[in-house]
Order: structure tokens, then C-alpha cells, then sequence
């Protein structure tokens, strides 16, 4: 038996650690431990709630925006305000363009190279590459001159032995098996995706005024002006280029994201057998498509128990079922209290140990739905839109399976899909589902301003006695949660309830573990040394623990380490 | 203002990271903002507070001629100090290790942006020791002091390579607003941190 400890396991800013046992070539106990307090929600306590979103956009230095639109969402909520249609498409276009820029990093630059073995470029034939390419996608970055100048950027990084970060990935790991070729065409589309990113930032940036940190969110919408004879102001320029930038995302995305997600499931197909864990699934309802919020094109819901055909919709934002069925359990979590506690009741009071795997072993709490653990992510939305017949959904979702069943025969069906592999494919569909809406939300926009209305924000009222609420966002990591109660124009609680802390969840009261410690349950690990598969896994679910410090360390110290007892 | 330079690509950037929730970790974005308060620069200069982008980084790096960042670093020396490094300091120290990608992924992001031909030529990299980086509490008297030195190191970096930028003739206001919500002119919060310091 062996037990290995991986600490920090993010390739972004990093507080997540990952003990596994290992015994028999696979993993037989997990537990997932943030090692870093946050204690966010003190900060917002007493605060204006209508400045409350530019602090929770600094919860996170790479979600930023997120934390901003749930913050907002969650005081409309407590108010009863609606905002009018243009701050609903506005913030839409800002959600989509974070969501897809957050995909296209997570999958190229934060887990790709678990996949990937460049030092097997060298081998590859460029030509064999870009016939195997063209045999999948039509994207113009896979031509063979192209493959040839990346193959040829490699083989320099090989030959002067100075791969930089590429110099200790798991290179020659048994459990890498793509072909050379395979290797090139998605390592060219590594180095390409850059640009696409940019394009992300720029339509947030746009709308946004700034990146990463956007200026224009208001309770009661969005302070973006309107006026389409102005040139300061949200008009018809503005918008060509919104279109412009969106328009030159999607091929990306659908060509080359998409196509190479799938390429990479037909290449790995035994990943669709490992990684189940929690198969409760939860995804809230996002990108409303009318000013009250009523119908949206993001479907929400909840599946018990991998049982597709017992999913719960949730039609909208009013929903009775999710405020009472969420709560925290702090057990295993270095903070005092007993049992489950709503988030509006919630406190954070920190009690830390050392880590102590039968006791107190992590600075998330263990959020429950219902008493029970719920995995949350591109998954969650994925099966919950598939489930209740979604159309987009399943559209793209039959898209990817019959494209994997191209490439060499693999099936997949939504069952197959509870699974690592099915999470990477999963937000490589819901990114396809939100590059065509991306447009479609322009319309709504640009058909809306066009008819006249250039109203964007509703002035919120404060009663003098208390109110809660609470705002739902489908963010790029799942389903994201603002609960608040507010006296007297000031927050007296304030409880964010993320997507990382649903799927690192700690054990609970009764012992039952949380969406990454169940996943890594018999999953593979061939050499303890190197625990590829086991990244795999957890990368999977795209964690981020990054709401919390970092700094430079300019005198080499050690940042993380994989160590095995 | 300099918003980010949305459609544009700017040619030199200063960038102040680190989280300003979380005490001295704040003192880049502090320094670039209080840089912004007491220098003028010409327009292909943007200025930035990216909190902490991680990989985006790479993003606000891409096709630059020179890049100043400025942020929380750990060395040896008592907090407040501040050094200014250059490229090769801190990215070929860094002891490279599996599963790295050391805090806001700059090495990462630099390598990748070299590969593709999209590196800035320079980077600075203004340094400063924090005292405590704490959740929710204020930042150190000694790292507001680190701020002020950091942006006098900004300005100089800009000057040795002939980028145009002045001392403005009349201060405007920093805007430090996650300092509990105060707006305080950086001479005032200067007088503050003296003030603090003699205390």
C-alpha cells in the first residue's frame, strides 16, 4: 500500500491537495484537502449591497466575473427587482465570453498536457497529421504547413533539452498513447488557442470596460449607456465589433475545442470507464432570455443517482426546491459547528487542526443538497439538459457522440458520460451549446436596442427590515450560489456557495465523501512516483482553489511536490 | 484612463498582481494605482491591476515590447523591501518541479507566448516583501511604503528605456477603494503610513 500525497494539484494558483492509498495499481481511499483559509464572506459583512459585487469580484483571481454576477443576482433577489432586458442580454454576453474563454484555457492549458506527449512530436508526419485532422475538422489551422512550423518549434525545444514548463510533465508515462500525430494536432491547437482567448477577453472587455475585473454591473443591471447616435456609448459600432469578435470565435471552438475533444475520447476511451464518484448532479438555470428571468436558455435541474429519467427541473431562479435544500456541513472542515446549516444561517468560524484524515482535513466546508453530496460542472449541465430533452443540448451532445463513433468506432452514451473523459467532453459540448448562443444573444441584444429600448437599470429600493436571497449562476466550474440576508441597506450574512466547494467537498457527518474523493475510487495509478491518472481525474472537474493569495517566489523555493510514504 | 486597451495592442504594460483582499498580497495592484496617481505616461502605456490572473496572464503579456510587473514576492530581506528583477532572475531560478506552475503562472505564460513568437521583448519584475497576507486584513504600514517605493521603480524602468513618463503636476486621486471603501489621496495615505510607522 502506498500512500501519496500531491500538493498543490491546480495548475493555477494551487491550495488543493489530493491524498490517495494505493494498493494493487489503483486507488483504494481519497481525500481532498484546500489548504488555504479564504473567509470571504467576513469581508462583506456590514457592507453597501450594492457595492457588494466589486469585492466578491476579487474572491477569485480567475473567476472573476462570476462572483460579480451572483453577488448582483443574489441582492435582486432579496429586492424582487427585476432588471430590464438589456442588462439581462449584456450580462449574458459577459458570462458567455468568461465561460468560453475559461474552457479553452482548461482544456488546452491547464489539462491538456495530461494527454499529451510532446516529446513524441518529433516523430510525427506532419502530412499524416493534417489528413488525420481534416478527417474530423474543417478548421484552417490544421493545414500541413501549419503542423510543419509547430513540429519545427518543437523539435528546437527538444533539441536545446530546454523545455522550460514543458520539462517535467510525465513524458514517456505508460498511460500516454496518442500517436506522434496526434500529439501535433493538438499541440498546434495549444500554441493557437491563445488567440481565441484574447477574442473572449475582448468581448468582456467591451461590454465589461475592463478586464479582468469588469466595471459595468449595477444592482438593478448594468450601467452600460445606450444610445445609438453616440460614440461614447453602447452603438451600432460597438456592437459590429461584439459580432465581429464572437463570429471569429466560434470556428475555434466548434473546429477545433470540439473536434479535438472528441478526438481525444476516441483515443482514450477506456477514461469513459473511470472517475463515476457522485452521480447526484446539479446545474441551475442561466442566460434568461426575457427581463423577469422566466425562460432560459441554459436548462437547470437535478438528477438523483445517475438516474437520467428522475431529473428535477428547475424551471427559474424562484425555485422553492434549491433554498431549502442546500446546506453546509463543517464536520470535516477546519470550522466549529454541528450538523447542516443553511447558508443564510451559516457561520464561518475557523477552527483549524492539522490535517487529520478521520477528523478535520480541509478548509472547504461540505455543501449539501438535500443531505446529499452533488457533483456540480459542465456534467451536471450537460446530463440535466439531455435528461429533459433539451434541444441545444442534444443537438451537440449527439454531435460529439456520433463524431467520437467516426473516428474509430467508440461509442458513447450519456451513461458512459458519468466518467473523467465525460467531464472533459462535457464542457467541450457546453462550449460548442454557448459559441452558437453567443450570437443568438447578440440578436436579442442588437433586436432590442433596435426597437428602442435603451433602458439598462431599474434604481434598487432598500426596506427597512430584514431580507435574504439568493443568486443562481451556471458558472464555467457549475453551479454557483450567493446567499445573502441584508437589515437595513447593510449585509448581515453573507455565504458563497462555489462550484469547488461542491466538488472538493470534504466528507460529511456521515461519512460520505465528496465528488473528487469518490472519483478517484479504483482509479489506475501505474507508478506511485508519477501519478498521472489520478490528475487526470481531478483535473477533470477544472479546480480552482484560486480565491486566495499568491506570490512570486523569487528564490526558487519548492511549490509543489508529489510524495509518496 | 488606460482600460485595458481592449482592441488595441499596447506596447508596454504595468501590471500589479496580487490580491487586494488579502492584505500586503495587495501591494501590486496598490503600487500600480498609486504609479497611476503621481505619473503621467504616453497612451501606448496601459496600466494594469490583474489581480490574480493565473494563466490569463499570458493574455495581458501577448505581443508587448515591455511588461513591468509589479507584486508580493518571497526573499530573503525584512518586509517592505523591494528589489527590481529582470526575466532571467525569477523565471531561471525557479526550481522547476512536476505539477508546477508557480503562483500566477508567469514562467508558464512566458514560455508559451516565446514559443509562439508573442513574448514581450522585456520584463520587469518589481518585487516587494509582504509583512502578513492575510484574508480581509488591511494592508502593513510597511508594504504601503513598499507601494510608494515600487512606483518610483516603475517610473525609473520606464525612463531607462526611454518610454515617456512624468511626475504629474498635480496629484490625482488613487483609487485604493478595497481599502475599506476610503478614497485617500496617495500623499494622504502616505502621511497615514509615515504616521503609522512612527507610532
Amino acid at each position: 500500500m502506498a500512500r501519496i500525497t500531491i500538493d498543490p494539484i491546480t495548475r493555477i494558483e494551487g491550495h488543493l491537495r489530493i491524498d490517495v492509498e494505493v494498493d494493487g495499481g489503483s486507488v483504494q481511499k481519497a481525500w481532498a484537502s484546500c489548504t488555504m483559509w479564504r473567509g470571504i464572506e467576513t469581508i462583506l459583512r456590514g457592507r453597501d449591497p450594492r457595492e457588494g459585487w466589486v469585492f466578491a469580484q476579487r474572491f477569485c483571481g480567475v473567476c472573476t466575473t462570476v462572483h460579480a454576477m451572483s453577488s448582483v443576482r443574489a441582492v435582486e433577489d432579496a429586492l424582487q427587482l427585476e432588471i430590464p432586458a438589456n442588462a439581462q442580454y449584456i450580462r449574458n454576453l459577459i458570462l458567455i465570453g468568461h465561460a468560453l474563454h475559461d474552457h479553452i484555457v482548461h482544456f488546452y492549458h491547464l489539462s491538456a498536457l495530461d494527454w499529451i506527449d510532446i516529446t513524441t512530436i518529433p516523430k510525427a508526419d506532419p502530412a499524416r497529421a493534417a489528413s488525420i485532422a481534416d478527417g474530423v475538422s474543417s478548421w484552417p489551422g490544421n493545414s500541413h504547413r501549419e503542423l510543419q512550423a509547430v513540429q519545427g518549434k518543437v523539435n528546437g525545444l527538444v533539441a536545446s533539452g530546454q523545455l522550460g514548463i514543458f520539462a517535467h510533465g510525465y513524458w514517456g508515462h505508460p498511460a500516454m498513447h496518442l500517436s506522434p500525430e496526434m500529439n501535433l494536432i493538438l499541440f498546434a491547437h495549444y500554441l493557437q488557442a491563445l488567440e481565441f482567448q484574447r477574442k473572449a477577453c475582448q468581448v468582456v472587455g467591451i461590454l465589461g470596460g475592463k478586464t479582468p475585473h469588469i466595471q459595468n454591473l449595477a444592482v438593478g443591471g448594468v450601467m452600460n449607456a445606450i444610445n445609438l447616435n453616440s460614440l461614447a456609448t453602447m452603438n451600432m459600432d460597438r456592437l459590429g465589433t461584439l459580432q465581429s469578435l464572437i463570429q471569429e470565435m466560434i470556428p475555434f471552438v466548434q473546429q477545433a475545442y470540439f473536434a479535438d475533444a472528441c478526438l481525444l475520447a476516441a483515443s482514450y476511451p477506456e477514461w469513459f470507464h473511470y472517475g463515476r464518484g457522485v452521480t447526484n448532479y446539479l446545474a441551475v438555470p442561466d442566460l434568461p432570455v426575457d427581463a423577469n428571468a422566466t425562460h432560459f436558455d441554459l436548462p437547470g435541474g437535478v438528477i438523483m443517482d445517475g438516474n437520467l429519467g428522475s431529473v428535477r427541473p428547475i424551471h427559474d431562479w424562484h425555485d422553492v426546491a434549491i433554498r431549502a435544500a442546500v446546506a453546509e456541513d463543517v464536520t470535516h472542515a477546519w470550522y466549529s459547528g454541528k450538523g447542516l446549516q443553511p447558508p443564510w444561517k451559516g457561520e464561518t468560524i475557523a477552527d483549524y487542526t492539522d490535517f487529520q484524515a478521520d477528523k478535520k482535513y480541509s478548509w472547504v466546508k461540505a455543501p449539501r443538497y438535500d443531505g446529499k453530496s452533488m457533483q456540480v460542472g459542465p456534467l451536471s449541465n450537460i446530463l440535466v439538459g439531455y435528461a429533459s430533452g433539451h434541444p441545444l443540448t442534444r443537438k451537440w451532445t449527439d454531435a460529439a457522440f456520433n463524431k467520437i463513433s467516426s473516428v474509430n468506432g467508440t461509442k458513447v452514451t450519456p451513461e458512459a458520460m458519468q466518467s473523467t473523459m465525460g467531464r472533459y467532453l462535457a464542457r467541450a459540448i457546453r462550449s460548442a451549446m454557448l459559441s452558437e448562443l453567443a450570437l443568438q444573444h447578440w440578436q436579442l441584444l442588437t433586436d432590442n436596442i433596435l426597437k428602442g429600448d435603451d433602458r439598462t437599470y431599474n434604481p434598487p429600493e432598500f426596506p427597512s427590515h430584514e431580507i435574504v436571497g439568493v443568486g443562481l449562476h451556471e458558472a464555467p466550474r457549475g453551479a454557483l450560489s450567493h446567499w445573502v440576508v441584508i437589515d437595513k441597506g447593510a449585509f448581515t450574512n453573507y455565504q458563497a456557495v462555489v462550484p469547488t466547494t461542491w466538488n472538493a467537498s470534504p466528507r460529511d457527518e456521515a461519512g460520505a465523501p465528496g465528488p473528487y474523493e469518490s472519483s478517484l475510487l479504483a482509479n489506475p495509478v501505474a507508478d506511485p512516483e508519477k501519478p498521472l491518472e489520478v490528475l487526470r481525474t481531478v483535473h477533470s472537474f477544472d479546480p480552482c482553489m484560486a480565491c486566495a493569495c499568491h506570490t512570486l517566489d523569487a528564490d526558487g523555493r519548492e511549490i509543489a511536490q508529489v510524495k509518496v510514504l | 484612463m488606460n482600460n485595458g486597451a481592449i482592441m488595441t495592442t499596447p506596447r508596454t504594460s504595468i501590471i500589479g498582481l496580487g490580491n487586494v483582499l488579502m492584505g500586503d498580497d495587495g501591494l501590486g495592484p496598490m503600487a500600480v494605482e498609486v504609479f497611476r496617481s503621481e505619473y503621467e505616461c504616453s497612451p501606448e502605456v496601459e496600466i494594469l491591476d490583474l489581480g490574480t490572473p493565473g494563466w490569463d496572464l499570458a493574455v495581458y503579456l501577448y505581443g508587448r515590447d515591455y511588461v513591468v510587473i509589479v507584486d508580493a514576492v518571497h526573499a530573503d530581506g525584512p518586509p517592505g523591501t523591494v528589489h527590481t528583477y529582470c526575466e532571467a532572475d525569477v523565471v531561471g531560478r525557479q526550481v522547476q518541479l512536476q505539477l508546477t506552475a508557480h503562483d500566477p503562472g508567469l514562467q508558464a505564460c512566458l514560455a508559451q507566448l516565446r514559443l509562439e513568437g508573442r513574448a514581450p521583448a522585456e520584463v520587469t519584475i518589481v518585487g516587494a516583501i509582504p509583512e502578513s497576507c492575510e484574508f480581509g486584513k488591511g494592508i502593513s504600514p510597511k508594504a504601503v511604503s513598499a507601494a510608494f517605493v515600487a512606483a518610483g521603480h516603475i517610473a525609473r524602468s520606464l525612463l531607462q528605456r526611454h518610454v515617456s513618463c512624468r511626475r504629474r503636476h498635480a496629484q490625482i486621486e488613487a483609487d485604493l477603494w478595497w481599502l475599506s471603501g476610503l478614497r485617500l489621496s496617495a500623499g494622504q495615505l502616505e502621511e497615514r503610513a509615515a504616521g503609522d510607522r512612527k507610532g
